[in-house]
């Protein structure tokens, strides 16, 4: 058939044209993907598979319009002769192309295996930066948490009235709180450098039997022992204690919590004596009103018989010598009702330095304390106060006859008051250097009839009498003594006021 | 790395192989071994060249559904792309088979405007046929502008992707 030539003439060239422009266009946007992601294989597969096309319509179009150039120039000749090398080169490219684009598959499995690998990086990258943040915020709250916990604990530590010790198992301090200081008598400057726990023990056994409780049990509870503490001094302790086994790496430990219970043993003691003086007193009260009438009535009855008998006889001497045993006897009787307060005090304004001056120097031109140091010390401000005179003075009679005696011929009497102004007490303390109570003897020195003077010298109810008299004022009489070195009384009383009453 | 031992078998075989092609090379008597090429070799070169870009072009397409990348608006118009090139290759395919293959088709020129197209079998259907396959750009135009909005897309996606990504 003759048909036109133009349409398949222009579609050539247009088309050739065009496959050119195209192809060189897809180069731009292939660029781009790739230059965003150069590790991406699929835009490095487009990428060859654009540049193979783009050589291929190049190539391809080339050829094609020469050859409408050269039919139209009707240079066909030369045509022929380029013919087979563009045909060829056609032939070459879109080979390339279909032996790139075969690799699809393989490429894109690549590439969801390196996306795969990527995302699960990144989600390992997200949940670790996540851990992270956490771990910080986690860090920083426990960190704040240890420290107000390590906060709490060492004021616990710091500031607790008893002695917290942490020793090593084998005994050596390694912490020690304040308080213990205090109650070892320790300087707070002075190291703990290999200083045992032991070492404070009064007795060496009573540690070694702490020790293997804890062994054995793992703590110990309240124990009483006695500290030595570094003056010397020993005092009475509660001790409880347990075992920390170390962290891994860390020294084992035990760990002691030390109450001090000497002013509690004290406090107990006290209690108990002044339970038995009062049972002494009620009994004594009982006995000496019994006594004190029939006693009225012999002394009476003598008294009368005397008046009818002449003097210088036998039977007068008798009758003074039964008046005579009779009025000693009314005395213990009076003495007993002193001590058992059984006696309505007669209070007055009493100036407590003036009545304990007037006392010691009676006693002074009295006795013979001749080579005795004497030691006033009135303080000037105690106030004037509602006793009985009378027997607070017989209080101080009966503590400085004893000093006295007790001191012998040579030594120091002391006597001084204090006003006690926070408790509203005046202390009269009267001290001596004398040979000291025996520790045994301690606890009975109030004890009606108890004496160490020898037969015949004391009646054993001076310290009686005293402690009735300073109890019936409300207040108290405490004694501090060391055998050798000296004793110490100390009779608190409360103040009342005259402005006040009684 | 999987690649190495291959590489050494080659190498040894090539090693092996050394002696004999050297005899071969300097003691070989003139013989009439080497095969001529005629003229159709070409083309049908050509031809199976164009089958394999055809081919080719079938399995991507066929990839690119399987993985249901045509989901995307830019794999999609590559695969418009496909299809067209599978279109060209077909019709350039039966062009060069209905005349330099079979050689049923003349074509020759009256005059400026017009040609002659003549077919030695099938007559006229065939010479419609041939005439139409001649506009083999109205298929590969077409595939290249699908490929290059294909790549437009994609970038476009990417664009997105980025900015998500930054986003986040």
């Amino acid at each position: 058939m003759t048909i036109s030539s133009f349409p398949v003439i222009f579609v050539d060239i247009a088309g050739s044209v065009l496959m050119i422009i195209l192809s060189s266009m897809c180069l731009n946007p292939v660029h781009r993907l790739k230059n965003r992601d150069p590790n991406n294989v699929i835009w490095t597969y487009l990428l060859w598979v654009c540049y193979g096309l783009f050589l291929f319509a190049v190539s391809r179009s080339v050829g094609h319009l020469l050859k409408q150039v050269l039919v139209m120039t009707a240079n066909e000749e030369i045509w022929k002769v380029i013919n087979p090398f563009s045909g060829a080169v056609n032939t070459f490219m879109f080979i390339i192309v279909s032996s790139a684009t075969l690799f699809f598959e393989r490429i894109w499995k690549i590439y969801q295996q390196i996306s795969k690998d990527r995302q699960a990086i990144q989600s390992a990258h997200r949940e670790l930066l996540n851990l992270n943040q956490n771990l910080e915020r986690l860090v920083e709250e426990r960190t704040e948490a240890l420290a107000v916990s390590e906060h709490k604990y060492r004021r616990i530590f710091e500031v607790s009235k008893d002695m917290i010790v942490v020793t090593g198992k084998d005994g050596i301090i390694m912490e020690l709180n304040p308080e213990g200081y205090a109650i070892l008598g320790l300087k707070r400057s002075c190291s703990l450098n290999s200083m045992k726990f032991k070492d404070f023990f009064s007795d060496e056994k009573e540690w070694e039997r702490i020790e293997k409780i804890v062994e054995r049990k793992g703590f110990v509870t309240n124990l009483e022992i006695e500290l030595k503490r570094s003056d010397g001094v020993r005092m009475g302790a509660l001790v409880s204690g347990s075992f920390d086994a170390g962290l891994p790496g860390k020294e084992d430990a035990i760990h002691f919590l030390v109450k001090d219970i000497e002013q509690r043993r004290l406090m107990e003691k006290q209690m108990a004596q002044a339970d038995k003086l009062a049972s002494i007193g009620q009994l004594s009260a009982g006995i000496a009103h019994e006594i004190n009438n029939p006693l009225g009535v012999i002394l009476g009855y003598t008294q009368l018989l005397l008046r009818n008998e002449k003097e210088e006889t036998d039977r007068y001497n008798d009758l003074k010598t039964i008046e005579k045993h009779v009025k000693n006897c009314k005395s213990i009787v009076k003495d007993l009702l002193n001590f058992a307060r059984s006696s309505k005090p007669e209070i007055k304004t009493t100036m407590i330095n003036e009545a304990a001056d007037d006392v010691l120097n009676f006693i002074l031109h009295h006795s013979k304390l001749d080579g005795i140091d004497i030691i006033r010390n009135y303080d000037k401000g105690v106030p004037p106060m509602l006793l009985d005179e009378k027997k607070i003075r017989q209080v101080l009679i009966n503590l400085l006859m004893n000093a006295g005696h007790a001191v012998g011929k040579k030594g120091s009497i002391g006597l001084s008051t204090e006003y006690i102004r926070q408790d509203n007490k005046v202390a009269i303390k009267v001290s001596d250097t004398g040979y000291g109570v025996k520790k045994k003897d301690l606890p009975r020195i109030f004890d009606p009839f108890f004496t160490t003077k020898p037969t015949g010298e004391g009646t054993g109810l001076g310290l009686s009498v005293s402690y009735g008299i300073v109890k019936s004022h409300g207040g108290d009489i405490l004694v501090e003594s060391e055998p050798g070195k000296g004793t110490k009384f100390t009779v608190l009383l409360p103040v009342f006021s005259p402005e006040a009453g009684r | 790395m999987v690649q190495l031992p291959a590489m050494k078998y080659i190498l040894n075989k090539t090693i092996k192989f050394l002696p004999v092609f050297f005899s071969v090379l300097f003691f070989s008597e003139p013989a009439s071994a080497t095969q001529t090429h005629g003229g159709i070799e070409g083309v049908y070169a050509h031809q199976f060249g164009h089958l394999f870009f055809l081919v080719s072009m079938g399995i991507l397409v066929f990839w690119l559904r399987e993985r249901d990348l045509v989901k995307q608006k830019g794999w999609r118009f590559i695969q418009y792309s496909a299809i067209f090139f599978i279109l060209w290759n077909f019709d350039t395919f039966l062009v060069h088979l209905l005349d330099e293959q079979l050689e049923i088709i003349n074509v020759s020129k009256i005059d400026a405007a017009l040609i002659l197209v003549e077919a030695s079998r099938g007559g006229r259907f065939i010479e419609a046929v041939y005439y139409a396959a001649k506009l083999d750009h109205l298929f590969c135009v077409p595939a290249m502008w699908f490929l290059y909005s294909g790549l437009k897309c994609l970038l476009k996606e990417s664009d997105i992707d980025l900015q998500e990504e930054r986003i986040q």
